[in-house]
């Protein structure tokens, strides 16, 4: 007895919690699960680690052609473009919803929702509106002629389709391409469904012809030219009881109908979510990285995620809209402003979330 | 054969976003299962064990991070930690509740921060060594998850709870988390398998789980039960947790019964094992899409 009572505390890890029963000395459990764990984790991988045992996936990316383009709508700026494998195998599965992340020959990188036909496994189909402001992307896809090789990642699932029970769905403009996948799936499960499809003008909606082959009495083609725009809660109005309702569409149009939906009878919202929102009205500032001394320029217009991101592609981050407080950093010098939802105030003293907070002063140190 | 079994219900695999949510916890009284001060122990055990375990999660994959080349392995990690990291939040607020209503947890949740944090956190020996620490770490992860998908697919499908009037706001928490957990339940197991294919490893560290689990989870209730300020007068067939209490909760179907989980538990040790076999991605997604908590802190 004496002999253990002896060696047991050396064995026993002294900095456990105290007592649950508030008795004035470590918990024994505890310390007996820590003397447990530290044994078990030093027997089981205190050994170096052999990358032999790795099961690396093999890098996903697919090498596809284009070997089709149609321009489907009237005023010539949508292209359906079709992809294919070179060699004719069988692509990957995919669901309604899902979307390519395809690599342009510049270098750029762009997200299309596949609108053809699932159960076709011998290509992809996507639609590309030309945006004349935008950043490019969509023009360079416009270009694309038929023999064209791309390098495609996905398909990928980020607006998943349930198709059970009943459901409206709501598209605008170029967000048709998802809905139609899922408009079609809904007739082919027999759902009950409805679908509001809006544009500015006929002229700029694709796939009108399919669409209004479609049951009358399920299908609304709602133009502004016509209708004038949308008043609250006019897009829910066919929205089922109990019910799923599918949206796709600009940011105005997105918005209005998440607001709306409270007051609509049906229970369920879905819609994409796309990345972090665009930062408006933000200054350009500086940030210093302690590690490498690298005094970085974040633009008026971006974050301090993305300018670290270029220098520390591993830096740790996830919901990009300051709620999971993923990438809070130590900050060392300078006043960071605070946009973030997460941080207590006490956090916000000494730490920031650089996906979306920013500085009041011209250069932040942060410890990274 | 049809075009109808070609096209599933079934969304597939699904990208993983974290999903801001807002709870309002001003209402919830103590024991939110009414009248039934056991069930609503053995669930609250969650609230003590999960931030500290999930602030695990969340160092350990950002740890893992560097080393995972996939990109769209990468992308399910990135996922995984926002959405860990929101539900470790989410139960932290639930503590708070816990205090104010005069249950301090605290003497718990620091032993389980000791736990995760300090036995657990990551070491500092050589780099290879530590690599192989963090593997080990990753296992223990996925051995969870399975755990945790069982009681996310279970948590949904529970009508018990709903007849039993359990408190609405916390059953969306509960259901909520569980659609999350049933969402990404493959991500851990994945990133064990990008890191060590064997099976030794998956499987040493699933019989070191399980038992572990069930005897943090028993103290939990008996810590809850003991210390419960509303119990404290109350005769001692209610006071003293006892497994007929259990067997009555899985009567009522507000607990799982225990063959049930024990049949949902040995599905891990088949070699064939992959968790997109347990639950429904579909019943995940479309609970998500419903949630109050989640649409009432959508942006």
């Amino acid at each position: 007895m004496k002999l253990s009572s002896r060696r047991v505390p050396r064995l026993l890890p002294k900095d456990a919690p105290p007592d649950l029963r508030g008795r004035g000395r470590p918990d024994r459990s505890m310390q007996l699960l820590g003397t447990f764990l530290n044994g078990y984790m030093q027997a089981a991988a205190g050994a170096e680690y052999n990358d032999a045992v790795a099961g690396h996936n093999p890098d996903s990316a697919l090498k596809l052609v284009v070997t089709e383009r149609e321009i489907v709508a009237e005023d010539n700026d949508v292209a359906a473009l079709t992809l294919a494998s070179p060699t004719g195998a069988q692509l990957p599965i995919w669901h309604p919803g899902c979307h390519l992340d395809l690599h342009l020959p510049s270098g750029r990188r762009r997200q299309y929702s596949l609108c053809g036909n699932p159960s076709d496994r011998s290509s992809y189909r996507i639609a590309v509106r030309r945006i004349p402001t935008g950043a490019g992307g969509s023009i360079e896809m416009h270009g694309l002629e038929p023999g064209t090789e791309v390098t495609v990642r996905g398909p990928r699932n980020g607006f998943p389709f349930v198709g059970e029970g009943s459901a409206l769905f709501v598209a605008g403009g170029i967000g048709i391409t998802p809905i139609i996948a899922m408009v079609r799936a809904a007739r082919i499960l027999g759902m009950d469904w409805q679908f509001v499809y809006c544009g500015r003008s006929r002229d700029t909606m694709p796939f009108l012809d399919e669409i209004e082959s479609w049951e009358s009495d399920r299908v609304f083609v709602r133009t502004d030219d016509v209708y004038g725009y949308p008043t609250e809660g006019e897009l829910l109005e066919r929205a089922p009881a109990g019910g799923a309702v599918y949206c796709c569409g600009p940011t105005p149009m997105l918005d209005a109908v998440r607001r709306d939906f409270r007051q609509c009878p049906s229970t369920a919202l879905h819609f994409e979510r796309f990345g972090p929102p665009p930062i408006l009205d933000g200054t350009p500032f500086e940030v210093q990285l302690i590690s490498t001394g690298a005094v970085l320029d974040v633009a008026a217009d971006a974050s301090v995620l993305t300018a670290v991101k270029e220098q520390k592609p591993n830096v740790a981050y996830s919901c990009q809209q300051g709620f999971c407080g993923t990438c809070k950093v130590r900050v060392l010098s300078g006043e960071p402003e605070h946009l973030e939802t997460r941080l207590t105030p006490e956090e916000q003293r000494d730490h920031m979330l650089i996906c979306v907070s920013r500085a009041r002063s011209g250069r932040l140190v942060l410890d990274l | 054969m049809s075009e109808r079994k070609i096209v599933a219900s079934d969304p597939g695999e699904v990208m993983l976003q974290a999903r801001n949510v807002k709870f309002d916890w001003s209402d919830l009284p103590m024991h939110w299962v009414p009248g039934d001060p056991y069930t609503t122990h053995v669930l609250n055990v969650l609230h003590l064990l999960l931030p500290a375990g999930e602030h695990w999660f969340v160092d350990t994959f950002k740890e893992a991070l560097p080393y995972i080349d996939d990109e769209k392995l990468r992308d399910d990690v990135i996922g995984f930690i926002g959405q860990e990291a929101v539900h470790a939040e989410a139960h932290t607020g639930v503590l708070v509740h816990l205090q104010a209503k005069g249950l301090d947890p605290t003497p718990f949740t620091d032993q389980m921060e000791w736990a995760f944090g300090k036995v657990l956190g990551s070491d500092s020996v050589t780099s290879l060594r530590s690599k192989n620490n963090l593997v080990e770490r990753l296992a223990l992860i996925a051995a969870i998850e399975h755990v945790t998908a069982f009681l996310g697919d279970w948590v949904l499908n529970a009508d018990g709870l709903d007849r039993a009037g359990i408190h609405p706001t916390m059953l969306d928490l509960l259901r909520w988390h569980g659609a999350e957990e049933v969402e990404h339940r493959s991500v851990a197991y994945d990133t064990l398998r990008y890191f060590d294919k064997r099976e030794v490893r998956r499987l040493r560290t699933f019989v070191v789980v399980v038992p572990l689990m069930a005897y943090i989870w028993m103290r939990g209730i008996i810590f809850l039960m003991k210390n419960d300020p509303e119990l404290q007068s109350a005769p001692k067939s209610v006071r003293k947790p006892r497994s007929a209490l259990w067997r009555k909760s899985v009567r009522r179907g507000t607990l799982p019964a225990l063959t049930h989980v024990g049949r949902s538990m040995s599905r891990y040790l088949k070699k064939s094992y992959h968790p997109s076999q347990e639950g429904s991605t579909a019943q995940a997604v479309r609970y998500l899409a419903s949630s109050p908590a989640a649409q009432a802190a959508a942006r």
